[in-house]
């Protein structure tokens, strides 16, 4: 990484103390000469006299360090409800994305043509017309059920790599998490195996419409979109208008039905429907449908189905074997085999595969020895 | 004046079982005193297995004497600890690759927070992560190994020869000897061991 120390910072910190660049100099045990160096950009102070500064100064990493912008990794969370994002959440997950970048040569090939919506639009007609592509890309028609195997290969052609964890079903803050290095230009996207499948499946097509949008990574306009596309793709508008032709004018507990069928039969959540066949109806200048969303979302609580981990896995917890071999053959994902040539290759510690996964120790450990058999 | 000795979490479980006291023990001439961080706390208790394969971790004598002896930080400490943990964080990054080669792992959030004490309170941080000892030679931060705090227990005649035998035979039995404490077992250990028998 490029080594520039923040001049402008330094300088300020200095004048608050009433000191000049040599007193400075005289507090560290350096030359005049040094310091001058370090502010013209031209040398970076060793690691001790880095940290003798930042306690001299009293200035944070990023307040002493210029980091340029590409090489700073952008992170999205898709969070549990209720979950809050705080700084030590945002703190992780940029460690995480500096720790990746040491990963990124041994991947294999990433494709460096992708596919991106150039100008993404929640607008209703011109998602619809995206989704339709995105599928017909698929081999989906309009109509038919979208699996979550389907979508893997569209992250592996467009430089993303996905990363199935098993973060728990409760105590964790997020169930994905999309880890974008600019410079690199890979995504590393996080998707926490333990969670029900209706929300995998919305949550992939969340984290494929970021990869789609990579000019708006980091801004609430991508997740607004990211969320948006989700829906559309899962449940597009021949589905909706179908459902809807189906409830109109029929009772209450007639659409209930309808909506519980159409959400089972496509592996989606009820309220995923719910807005598509809502959104439609908007589109028209229908009205809208009887249920309100506070009844869907007590609805769909009350039937969750099992985890994407039991599906997979049960019983739980999966040998360590098991859990990479689905990795590899289920999800596609080329991230254990890169570690692996890593482990490896320069004999990286377990400790980076605990930071870099967000794991335990204990399962860092059991990762490692499985890797480096 | 005592030299505080700060244990971290894989040296506490590897040594704290059978050295009896051994949080808040004084030793040597300096003299030293073994002290504990909340933040090795936390890690036990945020991991299921951490806390399987130590039971007695949680025993009653075990955790009041943690407890009692917990190393106390006032706001300042904190806040300068906190700057030189974000600093040391930052500094890992400018070089990842180096902390991701021979053996060692990148200093996470809580081994960067114990070499911060070391920075701050001038204590000695004991550690086996290699990750750790280059991050703490760069920094020019004291650190020890495992092996090295039971070298020095052992010159302050706090652990004897029968005692360091029976760690090294624990750490073999469960896999967990690293390749520090195997090299030092003919070194440092050599009159307990012996030299090391040649190839």
């Amino acid at each position: 990484m490029q080594r520039v120390i923040h001049s402008e910072n330094v300088k300020t910190a200095i004048q608050a103390k009433g000191w000049t660049q040599k007193e400075l100099a005289v507090q560290l045990g350096v030359t005049g000469q040094a310091v001058t160096n370090w502010m013209k950009g031209t040398d970076f102070p060793r690691p001790d006299k880095l940290l003798k500064l930042a306690t001299t100064l009293k200035l944070g990493f990023s307040d002493l360090v210029q980091v340029p912008q590409a090489a700073q990794p952008v992170v999205a969370f898709r969070k549990k409800a209720g979950a809050k994002t705080k700084d030590e959440h945002v703190i992780k997950a940029m460690t995480m994305g500096a720790l990746l970048k040491a990963l990124v040569p041994y991947l294999s090939a990433v494709p460096q043509l992708r596919r991106q919506v150039p100008e993404p639009s929640a607008d209703y007609a011109a998602l619809q017309d995206v989704v339709s592509q995105v599928r017909k890309h698929l081999g989906l028609g309009d109509g038919g059920v979208l699996h979550y195997e389907q979508l893997l290969s569209e992250f592996a052609d467009n430089g993303a790599v996905v990363v199935p964890v098993m973060w728990g079903a409760l105590q964790n803050h997020k169930n994905a998490l999309h880890i974008l290095l600019p410079q690199e230009r890979v995504t590393f996207i996080f998707l926490n195996l333990d969670t029900h499948l209706e929300d995998f499946k919305f949550w992939m097509a969340h984290e494929l419409a970021h990869v789609f949008t990579p000019q708006l990574a980091g801004k609430d306009e991508g997740e607004d979109f990211a969320d948006a596309f989700a829906g559309a793709l899962l449940f597009p508008k021949e589905l909706a208008r179908a459902v809807y032709s189906q409830v109109a004018g029929q009772p209450l507990a007639h659409e209930a039905q309808v909506l519980r069928t159409a959400a089972h039969e496509h592996g989606i959540s009820l309220n995923t429907v719910f807005q598509q066949v809502n959104g439609f109806a908007r589109s028209q200048g229908l009205p809208a449908l009887q249920h309100v969303e506070l009844d869907i979302h007590k609805m769909r609580n009350a039937h969750r189905g099992k985890l994407v981990s039991e599906t997979l896995f049960a019983p739980l917890p999966p040998p360590t074997s098991a859990y990479l071999a689905a990795s590899e053959r289920v999800f596609q994902s080329d991230f254990f085999p890169a570690l692996r040539r890593m482990v490896r290759d320069k004999q990286t510690g377990a400790g980076y595969i605990q930071q870099v996964m967000d794991i335990p120790m204990q399962d860092a450990l059991a990762l490692h020895g499985e890797l480096t058999r | 004046m005592t030299t505080e000795v700060l244990l971290d979490t894989n040296t506490y479980l590897r040594l704290a079982k059978r050295i009896r006291p051994a949080v808040g023990r004084q030793f040597g001439q300096v003299p030293y005193v073994v002290v504990i961080l909340k933040a090795v706390e936390e890690e036990v208790h945020r991991s299921p297995r951490l806390r399987f394969r130590n039971p007695w971790f949680d025993e009653p004598e075990f955790a009041l004497e943690r407890q009692a002896k917990q190393s106390r930080l006032s706001a300042q400490d904190k806040q300068d600890m906190k700057l030189v943990q974000d600093v040391l964080m930052g500094m890992v990054q400018l070089d990842v690759d180096k902390y991701t080669s021979h053996g060692r792992s990148p200093p996470g959030a809580t081994d960067c927070w114990l070499l911060a004490y070391g920075q701050v309170k001038d204590a000695i941080v004991v550690t086996d992560d290699l990750g750790m000892h280059l991050l703490a030679a760069e920094a020019h931060l004291l650190v020890w190994h495992g092996f090295e705090l039971l070298a020095k227990l052992r010159t302050a005649k706090v652990v004897g020869n029968e005692l360091i035998r029976e760690i090294y035979d624990a750490l073999e039995r469960n896999g967990d000897l690293t390749q520090t404490w195997r090299e030092a077992k003919h070194n440092d250990f050599a009159r307990i061991f012996g030299k090391r028998p040649s190839a």
